[in-house]
Formats: structure tokens, C-alpha cells, sequence
């Protein structure tokens, strides 16, 4: 039984029908199921997406390609939908660099046999890549005029993170455990 | 819910534009605004970015919800920001005005100028990115971003995201009702753990099923022997000349904003 990453026939940079159908598949979803989104207790403005958990398992089962596509064109759909067009383009290519970065790591984790072992490492993979991608939005210092590194920092990395963390590491290993067989399947 | 994207401004002055210009704007206007500091510059930009918006033709009653959510988090987060706490903001050499209980902040007018500027430059942002997300046909998209040079394969995926949206909110729809009918209930408990276990039943089967019948996609687009050549679009895309003005008027403003802001007075906060 493998990590049930990316099988070894596919390269995680490859373009093709799948990579190009997959990624619209994931980006529609990511936008469908990205407006909902709900308020932790106890903050101002740190809200869960759950659909975030989309974007890495995107990441780890169809590619870096697809992966970055879900996290950036099913972001700055969520934008457009939501009115704030281009605006904040750099949090889109975070997003993407999330599934980009999942496709990465789980390319380079080797197979693992036991299930609950697989499980934790998903979550933690999912939770690393997202640690990483959302790294990008530090450009707010440079293209969001006033915001220095605290900003950056306290008000939209940690709480991006805690929220986003939250969603990808419940969601993700429940995701790829019920794609695992059918991926089997499909010979995927 | 709507999820279908809504195309508003269709017979406007900017419906009638190239959808290519519409992307490019809001580039060249983010360089224009980036790093002003001087509240009279960003008021010139945000005229310009007005008179913008205005050629969009956009109904205000259908993007009121809109703009109420956008201004509510920019004067959140530029009052917490540059007001309340002091993390974003310019020192004044000028006296005090008052001082913010609690924070100590104290209030200048180069710090409340400042933080007109940041808003004003969200606000007027959010202007010029309206006509991107009501003015360009959704599926003008695709074709306008693989005449900007970006990947034909990639132009297609976007193409193909738009034209998925209302099967996956209808699959996300009839997969709330069948769960419904079994029992399903959103937990209504504070405790986010709990409140995203119990979004499994709906986000699971969703995304399950959006990839099994994306595999009859994938079949039927190798079988036309997508990717095997250049491909073409129906669609023609013809940059006219009012486009080519506009064009040229928004990097004009690019420009001059850009020497103003290293040779002028534009990148020092303007104190009354």
C-alpha cells in the first residue's frame, strides 16, 4: 500500500487532459464549497475555511500543476464571486503554492503500509505545505501599502494559518481515505 | 444559492471593451497606487478609478451586498491598523490631537491622513477589480487569458473551472438535501473540531463525486486528442482602439504616479 500520493507513472509536473480536468474539477469545488466559512469563538476576524483542505489534497493526488491551479484559480474565483476581483492576488498565489508545495512533499514521502500512520502523516504533510505556501503572503510588505512585518505576522499569517491548519488537518486524511480505494480502482 | 458568476455590466462602456484590458488595468493601477503616501495623490487615482468604475455600468442594487462586506473589512482593518493600534501608521511631527484609550495611541493629522490614504486605496482598488469579476463574460475568460500568453492547457482549465461551477453547486445542493434526508444536521457547536467532523457527510461525497465524473472528461477530451496540437478558440478577441486608449491612459498613470512618488511630493504623507 503506498502514501497513496501520485503513482509512479505520473511526473507531479506533468500537464495534461487530467492535470488540466482535475485542476478545474478541484477549483470549482474549492470555489463552490469555499464560500462557506464560519467564525472561531473567541477571535475578531480568524474565520475556517473548510474548503481550504481541497487545495493539498489536490496537491498530493493529481500534481504540483494541479494543485497550484485549485489553490490559485479557486481562490481569485472566491474573490471575483465575492466581488474583491484581483485585489489580493498574492493571497490567491499563496493558496496555490499550498497545493503546489503538498504535491512536493507527498511525491517525496515513500510509501507507507500502515493506514493510521498514513493518516497522520497526510495531515501533517498537508499542514507543513500549508505552513510553507501561505509564506507568500509576507508580499503584503511590499504590494499592501502599511503593512510591516508584525502586521504581516499577528494579523494575517498566524490567524490564516491557526484557521486554514485547522481545516486541512481534519479534512485532508478524511478526503484521501475515501479517494484511496477508488483511486485503486481507476488505477490513478 | 447563486453560484453562477454574474456577468452585469453586459452593453456597457466597458462590456463592450476587449476583456483583456480589464485584466490589464487593475495591474497597472495597483503600480500606480502602490506606495502613495500623499492623501491628494490618492485622491487624483481614486477619480480616475471612479470614472472607471462608472463606465462599468454596474447595477448598484446588485452589488450592494458586495460593496457593504468590502468597506466594512477595509474600515475594520484600516481603523485596527493605522487608528486604533498603531501598527500601520506614519509618525506626525505635528501636536497631538487626542490619544486612543487603551492602545495610547496618539492621534495626529499625519497619522489621520495617512490612514485616509490606506483606505482610499483599498476602496479605489476594489473600483477597478469590480469590472474584472461583472464585466467579462465568463466564458470570454478563458480565451482572454490565452491571448495574453498564458498556457493554452492552463487558459482551457480555466475555461473548464467556470463551466463546472453550477453542476458542482447543484451536486453540492442535491448532496445537502439527500443527507438531509437521512438525518444530517450542521452542527450548531462552537467547537470547530466538532463543526468541521460534521461537514464529512457533505464534503466527502462532493468532491468524490465530482472526480468520478470528471473521468468521463478526461476520456472524451484524449479521445479529440487534447494537447496534441495548438489549439484554437472560437471566440475572436480584437483589441480595438478605444482599448488601446484606455490602455494607454491607465499606464500613463502608471507612470507619472510612479516619478511623482520618487521625484515628488507623493510618496511623503501630506499633512493639512
Amino acid at each position: 500500500m503506498s502514501t497513496g500520493a501520485l503513482s509512479q507513472q505520473h511526473s507531479p509536473w506533468s500537464i495534461n487532459s487530467r492535470t488540466v480536468v482535475f485542476g478545474a474539477v478541484g477549483a470549482a469545488l474549492y470555489a463552490v464549497l469555499g464560500l462557506f466559512s464560519f467564525l472561531i469563538p473567541g477571535t475578531q476576524s480568524v474565520t475556517v475555511r473548510p474548503a481550504f483542505a481541497i487545495v493539498p489534497f489536490f496537491g498530493k493526488r493529481f500534481g504540483v500543476i494541479a494543485g497550484f491551479f485549485v489553490g490559485f484559480v479557486g481562490n481569485v474565483i472566491i474573490d471575483l464571486l465575492q466581488g474583491s476581483g484581483l485585489q489580493y492576488w498574492n493571497w490567491s498565489v499563496a493558496n496555490g503554492l499550498v497545493g503546489a508545495i503538498a504535491a512536493l512533499i507527498f511525491a517525496a514521502i515513500p510509501p507507507i503500509s500502515n493506514e493510521a500512520v498514513r493518516h497522520i502523516v497526510t495531515a501533517l504533510g498537508a499542514l507543513v505545505a500549508t505552513a510553507l505556501g501561505l509564506l507568500f503572503v509576507i508580499t503584503d510588505i511590499w504590494f499592501q501599502e502599511g503593512v510591516d512585518f508584525n502586521v504581516f505576522l499577528t494579523l494575517n499569517y498566524l490567524p490564516a494559518l491557526l484557521a486554514n491548519g485547522i481545516a486541512v488537518v481534519i479534512l485532508v486524511p478524511v478526503l484521501d481515505a475515501a479517494w484511496e480505494p477508488l483511486a485503486k480502482r481507476a488505477g490513478l | 444559492m447563486d453560484i453562477t458568476p454574474r456577468y452585469l455590466g453586459s452593453g456597457s462602456f466597458l462590456g463592450r471593451r476587449d476583456p483583456r484590458l480589464l485584466l490589464l488595468v487593475p495591474v497597472l493601477y495597483l503600480v500606480a497606487v502602490a506606495n502613495v503616501a500623499d492623501v491628494r495623490g490618492m485622491l487624483l487615482c481614486t477619480a480616475v478609478a471612479w470614472l472607471y468604475y462608472l463606465a462599468a455600468g454596474i447595477p448598484w442594487r446588485e452589488v450592494r451586498a458586495n460593496w457593504a462586506l468590502l468597506l466594512t473589512f477595509t474600515l475594520i482593518l484600516v481603523v485596527v491598523n493605522s487608528v486604533v493600534t498603531g501598527a500601520d501608521t506614519r509618525a506626525g511631527t505635528g501636536p497631538a490631537l487626542f490619544t486612543i484609550p487603551v492602545t495610547g495611541t496618539e492621534m495626529t493629522w499625519t497619522t489621520l491622513s495617512y490612514a485616509v490614504t490606506t483606505l482610499l486605496r483599498y476602496i479605489s482598488l476594489s473600483m477597478v477589480s469590480f469590472p474584472v469579476a461583472f464585466n467579462i463574460a465568463p466564458s470570454d475568460l478563458g480565451t482572454a487569458l490565452a491571448r495574453l500568453r498564458l498556457s493554452q492547457r492552463l487558459a482551457y482549465g480555466v475555461d473548464l473551472t467556470f463551466r463546472f461551477l453550477p453542476s458542482t453547486a447543484a451536486a453540492l445542493r442535491e448532496t445537502v438535501d439527500a443527507q438531509r434526508v437521512r438525518g444530517y444536521e450542521h452542527s450548531r457547536s462552537r467547537n470547530p473540531f466538532r463543526k468541521l467532523l460534521s461537514l464529512r457527510p457533505v464534503v466527502v461525497p462532493v468532491t468524490v463525486n465530482a472526480l468520478i465524473d470528471a473521468e468521463d472528461t478526461v476520456n472524451a477530451m484524449d479521445l479529440r486528442g487534447f494537447g496534441a496540437k495548438h489549439r484554437t478558440w472560437m471566440r475572436e478577441l480584437a483589441f480595438g482602439r478605444t482599448d488601446y486608449l484606455v490602455l494607454a491612459g491607465f499606464a500613463v498613470l502608471a507612470g507619472a504616479m510612479t516619478a511623482t512618488k520618487i521625484l515628488g511630493p507623493f510618496g511623503e504623507v501630506w499633512t493639512p
